[in-house]
């Protein structure tokens, strides 16, 4: 009785610190900023103004950033679910020959920086030295390209390519878990495939494909490396690279900050729909109709065409995946950009060497790189931990503002998180660490938030509450029962929390071209400013070295998260 | 109780996560402000010149003063700018050292006030291009700039300022953007002040654009993206070495760009910033300049004939006049009307 007592009062208060901790980091790292940049968005010298947001809405360049941020994203998406669910249903639903191992070839382009992959593209298809068209052009004797790498359509392809396998998983994944009996009581009853395929299957697997399609829009509104390598030249912008056209020309300038926040605000507002969407479509219940357990799906058999298919399928990867990879190491390796690298005589190993060894940049960007995203994957697993359970596991008043914030970081894209660090961090509330390494590493953290929450609270609802009771009733002491039941429980999801965050944060773009200084480029900042600056053969090579670095830490975390699941 | 203690460990790792962050932090800043006043001097540069030019500058200077480390960074004179804005809004300026080729930029940083004056003891070795030095800031190099080509695509050699209106130019001519280079500006400037902004409408007519910096616009024109651009003189002469199929054409109207070099008033550093600028102007710094294939500014410098420059008392003859006083406020001006006139804005 004593004891229960004692543990109400106490509790109470422990409760309590946990929640405010766990709120003071949301807001912090996260809620803060993006109130920074509605409240700098609406309100002109202390006013709420918003009419003067309308303004700079339709300026005719903000506008038109709006307009191609929609456009791309619209064509982004559809062509990701076109591809994405055509290769899920034929590694999921036909009899294609090395099923298994198609399947994990097309999750590559996930290790794949979409923005190396742009550069790739740029010299492949910029329409009058793309190495392609240059072959188009001298084969038909023609002064007209190919393709021109350089327009919507361009940028649109390059990013389907490289984000196609969110829509890929997803549908893949719901393919696998349908009942298949739903079908087959639908044949039973006489329909044809096509009847099948269109009210049975299309309808099931409708919610996931919708759902991958979201995080897709989201993502390419908010995507920087592809528009800025393949459209800035010729005036293609959408909001990310405006805002860092704006920052960049004219920093601290209230005009330039102004409309990037409004830009931001539009991001926001977008991401918040878009997410709204996402869990509607998602709570309709489709889990229900396919279930958790796996079946054997019936096979669709492909009979002549399996092999064709499989050929086609390889032809995809190799298009997509083997040749920019080729290019980047093939034009890292040739001395001036524009000479021809099929010529022996050009290539050597010179750049990378003198990346590697000579180019000073090189070394604190991997370093950068290397610490920040071990840090950021550090810290943000440990908060997501705490913030999950007390989501997941704690009763306590107030966690509803908990729920809340905690939703906060799945909505919010990194260039608004860049932006909202530079309003908060850089000395108008007392602490300026702009310019340092550690404003990237508060962004890294707010925009890692979300995938360390998500890992943190699936494992975390694994964990049911009675297993702590069976071993506390047992005589387990409590350090014991959480040291030997829950940590064990929940350390997957604390290990791929990790490692979710680290390899990403390797490649970062979006927040840090945004925040570096002269000393804390990252890996991405480097090649990003190396090609900016027409310095296209090192960039390539510096990119080939840093592909090199995430295929090796890609492999070095499948060995290591196999070991730790056996 | 069980989920009491679960929760104290996890609030104390957490706290241990952030504890460690922040010390760490702490550490760190302490250990570079009791680095900075220790092994004496570190000095920043903020600089347009690329890493070809001002790497070799660099290097040479720590070898000549043993004890100073210098940090650059090699950006557009137009990031350069913001960020410096952007750091004086933040209270400090990380710089100590400028040297880029936007020259009204000086001229307004020198209104301002942020400048050191700086009459270095070199100065009377070397040609000053302006009239009213006062030590506020001082030219280190006479930069050009010409047509650039490509000669797989262009076969005759440009001479003179409207050959860019013939044919073989049609959409495929850039120069590169004022807003980020210093040098693209100021050629703006020189060429509106010497043929009118009708220059730019007839250019536009066949079909020239903005690039992106100015570095970039030259690595099209050597990859044949562009068949020609303007373009800064040692930056192609770098592909040139390199291999590149490039040429630098000048017309008659040269456009030379004086890239000062100024020291900020803020430097904690003023010792070895001097030292450093000394030494930009000195006879080493100098050959250095000219072997890269841009202008140095002593006349007791070698160029070598293969780059088909001028010597420096040449270059400040026929290099169009321009009185700098007139473009610093115009400058927002000239940089949109380029833009709005050259960039299809889609």
């Amino acid at each position: 009785m004593a004891k229960n007592t004692i543990k109400k009062d106490s509790g109470f208060g422990v409760a309590q610190l946990i929640l405010l901790i766990s709120i003071a980091i949301l807001v912090i790292f996260v809620a803060w900023p993006v109130l920074l940049i509605l409240f700098n968005a609406f309100f002109v010298e202390g006013k709420f103004n918003s009419f003067d947001f309308y303004n700079v809405l339709t300026e005719p360049e903000t506008f038109q950033a709006l307009k191609n941020s929609f456009v791309i994203a619209c064509m982004t998406t559809v062509g990701s679910v076109i591809v994405g669910t055509f290769f899920a249903w034929l590694v999921t639903r036909t009899d294609l020959p090395y099923k298994t191992f198609m399947k994990s070839l097309f999750l590559v382009p996930f290790m794949l920086p979409s923005f190396i992959g742009a550069l790739a593209w740029k010299m492949l298809l910029s329409p009058h030295s793309g190495y392609i068209n240059k072959m188009w052009m001298e084969m038909f004797n023609t002064t007209e390209p190919l393709f021109n790498i350089y327009s919507y359509a361009g940028i649109a392809l390059v990013e389907v390519m490289y984000l196609f396998p969110f829509v890929f998983i997803q549908v893949c994944g719901a393919l696998e878990r349908m009942d298949p009996t739903l079908e087959e009581s639908a044949r039973i009853s006489g329909a044809g495939l096509l009847t099948i395929t269109r009210k049975i299957t299309i309808p099931l697997v409708l919610p996931s494909i919708m759902s991958g399609a979201l995080l897709i829009m989201l993502y390419s509104m908010a995507h920087f490396g592809t528009v800025a390598v393949l459209g800035i030249e010729q005036g293609i912008y959408n909001i990310p690279t405006l805002i860092y056209e704006k920052i960049h020309q004219s920093a601290g300038s209230f005009a330039s900050i102004r409309t990037g926040t409004v830009l931001a605000t539009v991001l926001i507002a977008s991401a918040a729909l878009i997410i709204w969407t996402q869990q509607k479509i998602l709570s309709r219940g489709h889990y229900q109709i396919i279930g958790g357990k796996s079946f054997r799906p019936m096979e669709l058999k492909l009979r002549g065409l399996r092999y064709p298919l499989l050929f086609f399928c390889l032809a995809y990867i190799g298009f997509t995946i083997v040749l920019p990879t080729v290019v980047i190491f093939l034009v890292g390796g040739v001395q001036t950009y524009g000479l021809s690298i099929t010529d022996p005589a050009n290539l050597s190993l010179d750049n990378y060497k003198y990346i590697l060894f000579e180019y000073d940049v090189t070394r604190d960007a991997i370093f950068n790189s290397v610490t920040l995203g071990l840090a950021a994957a550090f810290i943000t697993m440990f908060a997501g931990v705490m913030i999950s359970y007390v989501i997941v596991k704690m009763k306590v008043r107030g966690k509803g503002i908990l729920e809340f914030l905690g939703m906060l970081p799945f909505s919010v894209p990194g260039s608004v998180i860049a932006l909202g660090v530079i309003l908060a961090w850089s000395g108008a509330y007392g602490i300026n660490i702009y310019n340092t390494v550690w404003i990237i590493l508060v962004s890294y953290i707010a925009r890692y938030m979300a995938f360390s929450l998500k890992a943190n609270s699936a494992a975390l609802e694994q964990v049911h509450d009675s297993l702590m009771e069976a071993s506390r009733s047992c005589g387990a002491s409590m350090w014991q029962s959480l040291k030997d039941i829950v940590i064990p429980l929940v350390k997957p999801g604390m290990i791929s929390a990790f490692f979710l965050i680290f390899l990403p944060a390797l490649r970062e773009l979006t927040v840090s071209i945004m925040l570096y200084a002269p000393t804390t480029r990252t890996i991405g900042v480097a090649i990003y400013t190396l090609n900016e600056d027409g310095e296209t053969v090192m960039s390539t090579a510096l990119a080939g070295i840093a592909l090199i670095l995430i295929v090796l830490g890609q492999m070095l975390i499948n060995h290591l998260t196999k070991k730790a699941s056996e | 109780m069980a989920k009491k203690l679960s929760l104290v460990v996890m609030m104390l790792m957490v706290a241990a996560t952030m504890l460690l962050a922040g010390c760490g932090g702490g550490e760190k800043k302490a250990e570079k402000k009791a680095d900075a006043p220790k092994d004496g001097k570190k000095i920043v540069v903020y600089t347009s010149m690329k890493e070809v030019l001002i790497k070799g500058i660099v290097d040479g200077f720590k070898k000549a003063n043993p004890g100073i480390e210098v940090d650059y960074q090699s950006a557009g004179a137009g990031k350069l700018m913001a960020k410096i804005a952007a750091e004086r809004q933040s209270g400090k300026i990380l710089a100590d050292v400028i040297w880029t080729s936007e020259v009204p930029d000086f001229y307004k940083m020198k209104k301002e006030g942020i400048l050191a004056t700086y009459k270095s003891p070199v100065m009377k070795e070397v040609l000053n291009p302006f009239d009213d030095y006062d030590g506020s800031f001082a030219a280190a190099r006479l930069g050009t700039l010409g047509i650039i080509i490509n000669t797989d695509k262009i076969k005759e050699a440009p001479t003179q300022w409207s050959d860019l209106m013939k044919p073989e130019f049609k959409n495929g001519f850039a120069v590169a953007n004022p807003a980020l280079s210093g040098t693209a500006y100021m050629s703006i400037a020189l060429l509106t002040k010497q043929f009118g902004p009708e220059y730019f409408v007839d250019l536009k007519s066949n079909g020239a654009r903005v690039g992106k910096g100015s570095g970039q616009v030259i690595d099209d024109t050597a990859s044949g993206e562009l068949a020609a651009c303007l373009g800064v003189d040692y930056i192609t002469n770098a592909k040139i070495a390199k291999g590149a199929h490039l040429k630098v054409c000048y017309p008659p109207e040269l456009l030379m760009v004086p890239s000062p070099v100024a020291i900020f008033k803020d430097t904690q550093q003023l010792d070895a910033a001097q030292k450093f600028v000394d030494y930009l102007l000195g006879a080493e710094a100098q050959q250095m300049v000219a072997n890269q294939g841009t202008i140095p500014v002593r006349e007791d410098v070698k160029i070598d004939p293969k780059f088909g420059l001028p010597s420096p008392k040449e270059a400040l003859e026929k290099g169009i006049k321009v009185n700098y006083h007139d473009i610093i406020d115009s400058k927002e001006k000239i940089v949109k009307d380029f833009t709005e006139l050259m960039q299809v804005k889609k």
